[in-house]
């Protein structure tokens, strides 16, 4: 079969993004706008003239800054839509405004950032009073961001 | 001096205005007419003395006369008119006055306006005055009249009505903002309907002249020049800029629904002029199309570069056939709701009429040859004129197949598009397989040509399919002509003599194939027109075919859903995986198609797809364990759940809708394990995501609750052979599902959540409809549960919307009487409802409440007094005790009296109970504002 997936090779070299048609976007997906990965907030069309053909309106939110993004295409364009990959790290330490995280794999990461407010004070506070936290991470183009932590179960 | 004169007319119009009700008229009764806009005159009999005195309506007439050209004064003598002109009731004798009082007023309003020119400020009036009479005048007074006096009326309205039909088109030409022509057409056009619905008054073709008259001048406004006046001004055509248009502007075959009714109306009426001037517009407007089309793609051909031509003559044809599209779909068949539509037995008598002169195999030829010019095939016009106009809207529907295959898509008109294929299920849902049963008599033209096991409708079917497919190759980027497209795909299956000869054809098959693959351009099209695609096909599954034909269609479209989906689930790396792109897709997939599928239920055929979704619903859990930190999947996974115990629930058995209980008990712990202590990013995304899945997950509970008002599962009939034998050890109930789901939602609530309304509103209804449907499960909560319900029903009814007010109000009466039941003096719930009892206490008494909540209020209030009768005396006795003007106190301490005089000592018991409500009306009339905090 032609269409098959393969589902075996890694993602290695894989792209950071891939294109989908406009109008197959969804609201609480993902879009580069901008050169940015962002989660589409609000979507709509328009057109013009009665007899013209559909535009596609999309408002997005960058998933790393908060920023607010726009643009608007007709609706046969394709878009790029960012390869989003979470996962979940055990906290070890905080060092320097940096997190200490254990993978999986039992490997220990020490390149990412304590993000700012709430959630960084958050994980502070949880650390700072013994807790054991677990970290989400989310990665899209080549950017990794801490988003949200849990309890350790 | 003019001021005083208008004072006059302004009060007149008032006393004419007046609502003479009666008076015993309850205190509902009375608002409700008082909201209403429109009063219609209805005097007492006291009056007639007063109003059939003739000279009263000549006055009105001549004040009229005088004052028209003052435009504020002349609104008020039409609107007294109109007043008169809604005079019935008591106020007449007998049917002799009201025909004299009608011919009367006629001439007057003939009289009036004949050989005068309308003022922009009279249409509106004038159009209410002519509404109010035919709405209010029965039909054999409006016959009584004389004769003559009634063609003259008829011959009027006529007039105006094509004259303000034209003012109408050019008030939007104009881009007017107050459209006083267009609400003044609207309400002449309405008349019409109601005046020739109920014809059999009037002998035969009465209307018919005035009928074409009317639809000519509606074709004429609508079609551009030379043939009609579209655009037209004084100064010649107005180039309208092209403005943008928003996907919340309503479709014109919505936005005028009610004109195009009327106007297709009319032209049944006069079918034997309408349909034939239909068709000949439309075929002429094909070969324009097609002649300009190839003329682009020649010069497309010759330079590619050439771009974007002038596109008015285009766009002109698209605005043109979208109107006819438009009307000839409204005049040929009805939209109805449920129930199947009939032919309309104007459109019967017309084709019965002709069929002697009609060749069948040339009507045949007709149809069938949508490629072909109709004046091309010999002998056309000896054939069918319903048919041959169908077969009009056919061949517009052919040569936009044929640009799509030429590849000038990028010409065509996605308005025109949907247009089409509207047309076509509504068509397909009056014609198609016409069943013979439903009528005295049929066209032998249509039986030939639709009817069942005829080589015509299987030819239709199949070009209605070939249709449907050329559309989805191409308009995936077009939501709404897709949306319509696929809306016509659901009309051809769902009735099963349809979906019979739809699964005979080749090109459904491929379509089935094709979906399944997910291969472009299907899987291009947006989610929720794939969930419809995979709802026709499920139906469409479940039309009559032999036991291998079935086997191998559920194998082509339901297998490969199954086994891509276990693939891939099943790899033994898949938690590692499940990030990759290509995974969320395959998944995401699967998840929008299982909703699909969920859609497609009906009561013959829930036992395949219970079963077929339920071994899914167990492996989506474990994708919620995955997909854990990927909020979108989270959020699709519940949908499909909510999808399914929405659609399904209602049919199940016992064991059946435990074993649903279960899969969403299990649902929410995995949910609340992964979600319960976590703290996202503050982005305003991430809160949005939640309120989602709360959202979701009240519906789910809600939909699970449903089951205890709607069951249709009684003899579990379509379970048949299935189940395992009697339920004896019932292991989940909703109740236990339900509690727990509130359990895990509730510390996820917050204040601010409960600011999303729609949010709000689920979160109320869902407790409103535990407390009366458990009310025994709500004292054993745990005590956090416990409290943090007692707080969400107080803080709904004092800070929230009156809507969710009244549902906390309605939840309190179970509530009470579950304590009543039980006889405990010191469990929570008692001291709980004592709190409520002053709460609702202040609420009557001394806060501005909304009446429409005094009955919920007051069955709360009751049920909490019996309980709490000590506790209540005291309220009362502390109110008065604070009171220091002793005629107040009076009132006071006499209303309360009376309040409970009925009911004393107060038990629970429905008699009393109306009583102590009829009482309360009582109650708030006399002292209700009295003790308002103001």
């Amino acid at each position: 079969m032609a269409d098959e997936i393969d589902f075996t090779t890694g993602d290695a070299g894989a792209s950071s993004t891939y294109p989908m048609q406009c109008s197959a976007l969804r609201k609480n997906g993902f879009v580069v706008l901008k050169g940015r990965p962002c989660k589409i907030v609000e979507m709509s069309t328009s057109k013009t003239g009665k007899h013209g053909h559909a535009k596609v309106h999309l408002v997005g939110i960058d998933i790393f800054t908060g920023k607010k993004y726009e643009d608007i295409c007709p609706s046969t364009h394709n878009m790029d839509v960012p390869n989003i990959k979470r996962n979940d790290y055990q906290l070890i330490c905080i060092q320097d405004g940096y997190l200490s995280l254990l993978t999986e794999t039992g490997e220990v990461r020490e390149d990412l950032k304590l993000p700012e407010g709430e959630l960084g004070k958050e994980i502070e506070g949880k650390y700072n009073a013994g807790e054991d936290v677990q970290v989400s991470v989310m990665c899209a183009m080549s950017e990794e961001c801490a988003v949200a932590i849990k309890p350790c179960k | 001096m003019s001021s005083v004169f208008q004072r006059y007319l302004a009060l007149a119009n008032q006393v004419l205005s007046w609502n003479f009700l009666p008076p015993n008229l309850g205190r509902h009764y009375i608002a409700m007419f008082e909201s209403s806009q429109n009063v219609l005159l209805k005097p007492t009999e006291s009056w007639r003395e007063a109003l059939l005195d003739s000279r009263v309506m000549e006055l009105f007439f001549t004040v009229h006369r005088k004052i028209r050209e003052d435009s504020d004064m002349a609104q008020d003598s039409l609107q007294c008119l109109a007043q008169l002109a809604s005079l019935h009731g008591p106020i007449f004798p007998d049917e002799g006055s009201q025909v004299d009082y009608l011919a009367h007023f006629i001439e007057g309003l003939l009289n009036t306006i004949n050989g005068i020119e309308i003022e922009d400020s009279e249409a509106v009036g004038i159009s209410s005055i002519i509404s109010n009479l035919i709405t209010v005048f029965p039909r054999n007074v409006l016959t009584a009249i004389p004769s003559e006096l009634f063609s003259s009326f008829v011959s009027c309205l006529t007039h105006l009505t094509c004259s303000f039909g034209r003012s109408a088109a050019l008030e939007e030409v104009l881009d007017k903002d107050d459209m006083v022509y267009m609400e003044a057409y609207d309400r002449l056009l309405e008349s019409w309907l109601t005046l020739v619905q109920d014809d059999k008054h009037f002998h035969k073709g009465f209307f018919t002249q005035h009928a074409v008259q009317v639809f000519n001048s509606y074709i004429q406004c609508h079609l551009a020049a030379p043939d009609g006046t579209r655009n037209l001004t004084a100064n010649g055509v107005a180039s309208r800029e092209e403005e943008e248009i928003s996907e919340l502007q309503e479709d014109d075959r919505d936005q005028f629904s009610d004109q195009l009714a009327s106007v297709g109306m009319l032209g049944r009426i006069a079918a034997e002029h309408c349909i034939p001037l239909l068709t000949s517009l439309l075929e002429e407007r094909v070969t324009r199309l097609h002649g300009q089309l190839q003329r682009r793609q020649q010069q497309l051909l010759a330079s590619p570069a050439s771009g974007s031509a002038d596109s008015k003559v285009l766009d002109d044809l698209y605005e043109d056939i979208h109107w006819l599209i438009l009307v000839t779909g409204y005049l040929l068949a009805d939209d109805t709701q449920g129930e199947t539509p009939l032919i309309p037995p104007e459109i019967m008598e017309y084709s019965i009429k002709h069929s002697s002169e009609v060749d069948i195999n040339t009507t045949l030829q007709i149809l069938g040859s949508p490629g072909e010019k109709a004046s091309s095939i010999p002998g056309y016009n000896r054939t069918d004129s319903v048919i041959r106009l169908l077969s009009a809207v056919l061949r517009v529907s052919e040569v936009e197949s044929r640009a799509i295959r030429a590849d000038l898509t990028h010409l065509l008109s996605p308005q025109m598009g949907k247009d089409i294929v509207w047309f076509l299920k509504r068509w397909a849902k009056t014609y198609l397989l016409v069943d013979e049963k439903l009528y005295d008599q049929i066209s032998v033209p249509f039986s030939t040509a639709f009817g069942a096991d005829t080589e015509g409708s299987q030819w239709i079917v199949g070009y209605l399919l070939q249709k449907v497919l050329s559309n989805l190759s191409v308009c995936s980027s077009e939501q709404d002509l897709a949306n319509d497209t696929v809306q016509l795909l659901v009309t051809l299956v769902e009735r099963r003599e349809r979906a019979n000869l739809v699964i005979q054809c080749e090109s459904w098959w491929n379509l089935a194939k094709q979906f399944a693959s997910r291969s472009p351009p299907l899987n291009f099209l947006s989610s929720p027109v794939q969930r419809t695609l995979m709802k026709a096909l499920v139906l469409g599954g479940f039309a009559h075919m032999d036991a291998e034909t079935k086997q191998q269609y559920w194998t082509e479209v339901l297998q490969p859903l199954q086994q891509r989906f276990l693939r891939v689930i099943n790899q033994e790396n898949f938690p590692q995986m499940c990030q990759q792109e290509e995974v969320k897709q395959e998944i995401t997939a699967t998840l929008e198609a299982l909703c699909g599928i969920a859609e497609a239920t009906q009561v013959d055929n829930v036992a395949i797809l219970f079963n077929f979704l339920m071994d899914f619903l167990t492996n989506c859990i474990g994708l919620m364990e995955v997909y854990k930190n990927t909020p979108e999947t989270v959020n699709l996974i519940i949908e499909v759940f909510v999808e399914v115990a929405h659609k399904q629930i209602c049919y199940l058995g016992e064991s059946k809708a435990m074993n649903l209980y279960e899969a969403c008990l299990t649902l929410l712990r995995v949910y609340s394990r992964n979600n319960v202590g976590r703290q996202r990013a503050d982005a305003p995304a991430e809160e949005e995501e939640q309120y989602q899945d709360l959202l979701l997950i009240m519906e789910l509970l809600t939909n699970l609750l449903s089951k205890e008002f709607i069951d249709f599962s009684d003899t579990d009939e379509v379970f048949r052979g299935q189940e395992p034998g009697p339920a004896a050890n019932r292991s989940v109930s909703a109740a236990d599902v339900v509690l727990y789901g509130v359990n895990l939602i509730l510390p996820l609530m917050s204040q601010d959540l409960l600011k999303f309304p729609t949010l709000c509103n689920q979160y109320y209804k869902l407790i409103t409809f535990i407390c009366e449907i458990f009310p025994e499960k709500i004292p054993q909560l745990p005590e956090d549960l416990f409290k943090s319900l007692m707080y969400s029903l107080e803080l709904g009814m004092t800070s929230m919307s009156s809507e969710v007010c009244q549902l906390c109000l309605e939840a309190l009466t179970p509530l009470a009487e579950q304590c009543a039941k039980a006889q405990e003096t010191d469990s929570p719930l008692f001291l709980a409802t004592r709190h409520f009892l002053k709460l609702v206490f202040d609420m009557l008494v001394l806060q501005k409440h909304n009446t429409e909540m005094t009955t919920a209020a007051g069955e709360a209030f009751y049920t909490l007094v019996c309980l709490h009768q000590a506790e209540y005396s005291e309220l009362v006795e502390t109110l008065l005790s604070s009171q220091q003007d002793p005629v107040i106190y009076q009132r006071l301490a006499d209303a309360f009296n009376k309040l409970t005089a009925s009911s004393t000592p107060p038990v629970l018991d429905r008699k009393q109970k109306m009583a102590f409500l009829k009482s309360l009306e009582e109650f708030m009339a006399n002292v209700g504002g009295l003790l308002c905090v103001k």
